[in-house]
């Protein structure tokens, strides 16, 4: 750092962390501007900050913040394990069926061979099908750390949709998609914003499983937004909900469902916010209500916060 | 055949379409699923029926071969009409085709309340070829 400041003659900044001697570590944030004094000699004014204190509550709280989405996917778990099995039925039914005829033409005088060859191919290609599906599951619901990395939206909302498609369906939820062409990409952790989009849809599919007298639309758009961002939206056409509740909905805990958990809305909330981003619902013009996100597009030339990757390894001696 | 009066012709076309049926059951399978729709009737092939496959039961309502279907294979679970609707729907229009559910929700309700709606069976999937092969048998010789 300092063969840095004596060569480059600009304004810095570092973060980085001291081995003390009784092992434990300090987080130091350094900034320092640099000057000539009258003599055209270069002088640095800085100041060294110990941050060791909030940068311990930040690590806690995105521990934290992990640990609540975790156990927010895997109570959720329970409620889709229906329509888990349902997507593995599927596939596991074709092969079952498909080894069965192959035995039978098999054993047929002649035997079939070339339409045994083809209940062997579909076999192969079911077969992937349900391996597909639970990688999918295991991305999504696997315990682990916040990432930080380029998203496609539509892809992450594509994903989600493959996974969720059985269960919508099963509720009679008629789903029309609106994914923008050349949508911009975001910064962010894919599998939280999936999480989130899980969410809309669930309690969107939900708001609508009263609804009788009318087809059960569903409606998920993404689309660049004002001031460099992307909003994501989905739409339902159900029961909406009341005025005075509009604020009370991203309560952790609040839920106008019976067996719902209310854990949702709350942090999906977080999470978007946690991603410089706004989570807002809007009441339609006709029946139903539009849950929305918006987050800011990756900056080029940069995965991250900046000064958060300005870490270098740490100085054993406590200089 | 141009000799005969039009009503003796389509009688005759009738009774050679039912020959047909008897010798070849026809078995109908109702499924979104396309891996469904493309192995069971093979399946069904190896057993001596005829097999056609239908994405949706309003694709099969709109289809010729509601007369003529012997036996129903029907999922329960379908965007639009449901396995259910269908099977109430066939009871109003007085079409009492014996249906054999198939469902990949293993759900006891659902297969109490079809069983008690007159259904003649209703699997699980996956299921074994021999179960498929009883329950159509089931449906289509009633004891």
């Amino acid at each position: 750092m300092v063969e840095e400041a004596r060569v480059g003659g600009n304004d810095f900044e570092w973060q980085y962390r001291l081995l003390m001697p009784n092992h434990s570590i300090k987080y130091m944030h350094a900034l320092a501007q640099s000057t000539r004094d009258q003599n055209g000699q270069l002088e640095y004014i800085a100041a060294v900050q110990d941050v060791t204190a909030r940068r311990l509550a930040e690590e806690a709280r995105d521990k934290a913040r992990s640990e609540l989405t975790h156990v927010a996917r895997v109570t959720s778990l329970g409620t889709l394990t229906a329509s888990i099995a349902h997507e593995l039925n599927q596939p596991l039914s074709g092969i079952v069926t498909n080894a069965s005829t192959c035995m039978r033409m098999l054993a047929a005088d002649p035997p079939n061979v070339e339409g045994a060859r083809e209940t062997a191919r579909r076999t192969i290609r079911d077969g992937n099908r349900a391996s597909e599906v639970i990688t999918r599951l295991r991305t999504l619901f696997g315990k682990r750390e916040a990432t930080n990395e380029p998203v496609d939206l539509n892809d992450a909302t594509r994903d989600v949709l493959a996974l969720s498609l059985s269960e919508l369906q099963k509720n009679r939820a008629i789903l029309r998609r609106e994914l923008a062409d050349d949508l911009p990409l975001v910064t962010g952790d894919r599998v939280q914003l999936q999480q989130v989009i899980l969410n809309l849809l669930r309690n969107a599919s939900d708001a609508m499983s009263t609804i009788h007298d009318r087809p059960r639309d569903l409606l998920i758009r993404t689309e660049p937004d004002d001031n460099d961002r992307v909003r994501l939206s989905v739409s339902d056409v159900g029961i909406g909900f009341e005025p005075q509740a509009a604020d009370r909905l991203f309560e952790a805990f609040y839920t106008t469902k019976n067996e719902g958990m209310g854990i949702g809305l709350s942090v999906s909330r977080s999470i978007i916010e946690h991603h410089h981003g706004r989570l807002w619902a809007t009441p339609n013009n006709g029946p139903g209500v539009t849950f929305s996100f918006s987050i800011p597009c990756r900056r080029e030339g940069s995965t991250s916060d900046s000064t958060r990757d300005r870490r270098i390894p740490s100085v054993s001696d406590g200089a | 055949m141009d000799a005969l009066p039009r009503e003796a012709h389509s009688y005759a076309m009738e009774l050679r379409q039912e020959k047909r049926a008897m010798e070849r059951p026809l078995v109908s399978v109702v499924d979104d699923d396309e891996s469904v729709r493309e192995s069971l009737p093979d399946l069904l092939g190896e057993f001596g029926f005829a097999a056609r496959a239908f994405s949706s039961a309003e694709q099969f309502l709109a289809s010729d071969c509601v007369g003529q279907t012997r036996c129903l294979i029907l999922d329960v679970a379908m965007p639009g009409m449901s396995g259910p609707e269908l099977q109430r729907e066939l009871k109003l229009r007085r079409r009492e085709i014996p249906i054999v559910f198939i469902t990949g929700q293993r759900e006891e309700t659902v297969r109490l309340q079809v069983l008690e709606q007159g259904a003649i069976e209703c699997l699980f999937k996956p299921f074994s070829d021999t179960a498929l092969l009883e329950a159509v048998n089931s449906a289509l010789h009633p004891k």
